[in-house]
């Protein structure tokens, strides 16, 4: 009972962010309600990106319907790799990665199966019908443009695509995580499937040590490299992606997935506006304690009248938190 | 945001308020026992009135009922009295019927039977009475002569109108004195003792009044027993009525008498009437505090709003209803302090429900068996890649199979919890299965194997606390408290402390 009152204290001490606490103060406050579709459907966030010219996995096409799925064929006949998912989907679920044709009727995904077009149109029908939006509600499947991991990430990750998570709060990115697919996570770069996190120097974009569930780690649990010290090449173009999305879709407080890819460099994938907390353990720095600073920042700035501009937000933060 | 704080503490702070006040104001004022388990008695009282008409009559009958001026209130009341026509008089402290019939002959029996129960809030009727009344005048010298001696002894022997009066009750009852014997001409009955008391006392004027009382004992046949009292006023305007037993002048009425009528009026008065007879027989029963409550409804204003006034079934099913905040209000504190996992927020409540029918350790062992078949049914399901609805419905008749079969299986056993389970809410068992495979799915076994735990701890907890039967009985029997919970739930809108198990899951970070 004491030693937790302890524990209490010191996390407290720590800034840690507790759920209640993200919840209360952060995502109630700065969400609303009206604008999460923007980032629960992945077609809207994509739309407003290309309008806002922020670079994310190009769309080929979208199937919303019976029919769509019969012209998959010709939708798909001079794209050579390509991704399908469902629009809503969650957790990685309903996602098939093609690498090449094969053959005629054939395709052949990332890790070497073979799948005849019937089994991708079954694939889409069950995206459409809803089998992986939760609820069950319609949905649509996105083919987009497969992205091919800069090769920085080979010695540090296990299949699938490493991804980076940046915490934006009201437009200012406090805190950065690269998520490494394990084996055990089958691929998928999520937390809580296995993946490892590996918290990161918002200044200079070099990796420090990682988390694995809710231990911290010093080496990828597959390849057992030491996972500190790797720089991020193109850093500030990850914040600028991420930054800019506050403006994107209007929510105070979100986590923003990039990825990066070899030829088109940083894109934005997916943005959450429920991000998990383990970004903490990763970093070994508590979230409260980077959002406070830029909530007195930006009561300051209120005072003054004055709104930043991305490149100052950047600033503030590379900085300042750390 | 600073305003809307203020404005939920406002609430917090109203319902807390509104919540604690009915609270005392149950508690308190209407005096309505905290436990279910507080055990009073109920006195029925049979009286039986009977007399002869000669001839042909008109009959008018007066029979006073229990007075109003008692700690004991009348739940209910039975008059058996056929051919006559009834009127109830309501006199200041007295209550009367009236029977009446026009042609009358022969034995006659009238019965009335009345409910007595202890009044829950104590509030007796507070009526004031005289301080003063005119001497008697007594035209018999020697009579005179007596009385002026007896009054001038009281009053040697007393110091106030109290010791006054137990004074000359003594003296009254005292055979050997001279001119008691004198007064009392051989005529040694009570009524008798009572009516020579009031001339005495009129010398001092003092007014009495006759009470005639029942002992609340298992009897047959009692007789009304006499009292006499007299309001004395103890400050200007102030007083209160004194009792005094006329035989060995004892001050204290006993808490089991029932005070039946005041005045010197006859109990039973019949016209055209002979032979007429009065019996009273008393029996006592034990009741709890829930079926007190339940007759005592009626009396008062707000006990007509009270639960208790309900049809039975209806009672039951409110009950059930009122607990579920409670058991809503355990996942809340399981969730957001402790930090238990749990499929969904109300599903554990619904389980909990569930389990009222099966018992919590059956129902345990059930669940757990339809929901593990019910897995690995939705596992092969996912192969054949169903739509959602199709797959639901599949999953929720297998549920229904399983639980006849189990019930069966059960039933041969020789349990025969199986039987009861027939209307365990299969939807909410489809649901549990069907979430559990998604978060299977998402988020690996382990975690749907802790969540299910949780929601197997959520749900037991739960259970006991929405049946534990004194917090039932708090609960239907105040429900300001769920105020109380509201006020609760409000704070904990904002409570943004760490969870329990967060202290665990960031113990890496506490340096």
């Amino acid at each position: 009972m004491f030693s937790l009152i302890k524990i209490w204290k010191n996390l407290k001490k720590n800034g840690v962010m507790g759920i209640n606490q993200r919840n209360a103060d952060y995502i109630l406050k700065y969400n609303q309600r009206k604008f999460y579709p923007l980032v629960d459907d992945k077609i809207l966030t994509k739309q407003k990106a290309v309008e806002a010219n922020i670079s994310a996995p190009e769309l080929y096409a979208i199937i919303s319907n019976e029919h769509d799925i019969a012209n998959f064929g010709k939708i798909v006949k001079d794209i050579n790799d390509f991704v399908i998912k469902p629009a809503r989907g969650s957790g990685g679920d309903g996602i098939i990665v093609i690498s090449e044709h094969f053959g005629e009727d054939r395709f052949k995904t990332v890790s070497g199966k073979i799948l005849h077009i019937s089994e991708i149109e079954y694939q889409l029908s069950n995206i459409i019908t809803g089998l992986y939006s939760l609820g069950g509600e319609r949905d649509s499947a996105i083919i987009e443009y497969r992205v091919k991991p800069d090769p920085i990430f080979k010695s540090i990750s296990h299949e699938g695509v490493p991804d980076l998570r940046v915490i934006v709060l009201k437009g200012y990115p406090i805190m950065a995580m690269l998520r490494l697919p394990t084996r055990q996570s089958g691929g998928k770069a999520n937390l809580h499937q296995g993946a490892i996190g590996v918290g990161i120097d918002l200044k200079t974009g070099t990796t420090l040590n990682g988390t694995w569930g809710n231990e911290p780690i010093e080496s990828h649990p597959d390849t057992s490299t030491i996972v500190k010290g790797i720089k991020l090449p193109m850093w500030n173009e990850f914040l600028r992606l991420a930054t800019s999305c506050y403006e994107l879709v209007h929510l105070g407080y979100i986590g923003v997935d990039l990825v990066l890819d070899e030829k088109k460099g940083p894109m934005i994938l997916e943005i959450n506006a429920r991000p998990g907390l383990n970004i903490q353990i990763a970093n070994n720095v508590g979230l409260y304690l980077r959002a406070h600073e830029v909530e007195k920042r930006l009561k300051d700035l209120e005072a003054k009248e004055i709104k930043e501009s991305i490149s100052e937000r950047i600033e503030f933060c590379t900085s300042k938190l750390y | 945001m600073r305003q809307n704080a203020l404005h939920l503490k406002f609430l917090i702070f109203t319902f807390l308020f509104l919540g604690i006040t009915i609270l005392f104001y149950q508690i308190f004022i209407l005096k309505t026992p905290i436990r279910e388990n507080q055990v009073d008695n109920l006195w029925t009282i049979d009286a039986k009135i009977s007399f002869e008409v000669k001839g042909t009559r008109a009959v008018n009958i007066e029979f006073f009922l229990p007075a109003k001026t008692n700690d004991y209130q009348v739940s209910d009341e039975i008059f058996l009295a056929n051919n006559y026509g009834q009127n109830i008089i309501n006199q200041d402290e007295n209550r009367m019927v009236i029977w009446s019939a026009r042609a009358l002959s022969g034995k006659q029996s009238i019965f009335y039977r009345t409910n007595i129960i202890r009044k829950l809030n104590g509030e007796t009727i507070q009526t004031k009475g005289e301080i003063y009344r005119q001497s008697i005048v007594v035209t018999n010298e020697n009579e005179k002569n007596a009385i002026d001696r007896l009054t001038k002894e009281i009053r040697s022997k007393s110091s106030n109108t109290s010791t006054f009066i137990t004074t000359a009750i003594n003296l009254i009852n005292d055979s050997s004195n001279g001119d008691v014997k004198l007064l009392l001409k051989g005529n040694n009955s009570t009524n008798n003792k009572i009516k020579i008391l009031e001339v005495i006392l009129s010398q001092a004027h003092i007014p009495i009044q006759q009470v005639h009382t029942l002992i609340l004992e298992r009897s047959d046949n009692q007789t009304p027993k006499q009292w006499i009292r007299s309001y004395i006023e103890s400050t200007p305007n102030k007083g209160s009525w004194q009792y005094f037993n006329p035989i060995d002048s004892s001050t204290n009425m006993p808490e089991n008498e029932l005070i039946w009528w005041i005045g010197e009026n006859p109990l039973l008065n019949i016209k055209n009437g002979v032979n007429e007879r009065v019996s009273f027989s008393i029996d006592q029963s034990e009741l709890t505090a829930i079926e007190l409550s339940k007759l005592a409804a009626g009396d008062n204003n707000l006990k007509k709003y009270s639960f208790y006034t309900l049809p039975i079934t209806t009672q039951f099913a409110y009950q059930t209803m009122l607990m579920i905040p409670f058991g809503v209000l355990v996942i809340l504190i399981l969730r957001n302090i402790i930090g238990i996992n749990s499929l969904g927020t109300f599903t554990p409540v619904l389980i909990a429900l569930a389990f009222r029918e099966t018992g919590l350790g059956f129902g345990i062992l059930f669940f757990s068996i339809v929901v593990s078949i019910g897995l690995l049914l939705r596992s092969y399901l996912e192969h054949l890649k169903l739509q959602m609805l199709p797959r639901l419905s599949i999953v929720l008749t297998f549920v229904v199979c399983i639980i006849i079969f189990v019930g069966l299986l059960s039933h041969k056993l020789g349990f025969e919890q199986g039987l009861s389970i027939t209307l365990f809410p299969m939807v909410i068992l489809t649901m549990t299965i069907e979430r559990l495979s998604i978060t299977w799915d998402e988020r690996g076994a382990n975690f749907a194997l802790k969540v299910a735990f949780g929601t197997m701890i959520a749900a037991s907890l739960a259970f006991l606390v929405m049946g534990y039967p004194p917090f039932v009985y708090f609960v239907f029997t105040f429900p300001a408290i769920l105020l109380i919970l509201v006020s609760f739930m409000l704070a904990m809108g904002r409570y943004r402390g760490y969870r329990l198990f967060e202290l665990f899951r960031f113990k890496a970070m506490a340096k």
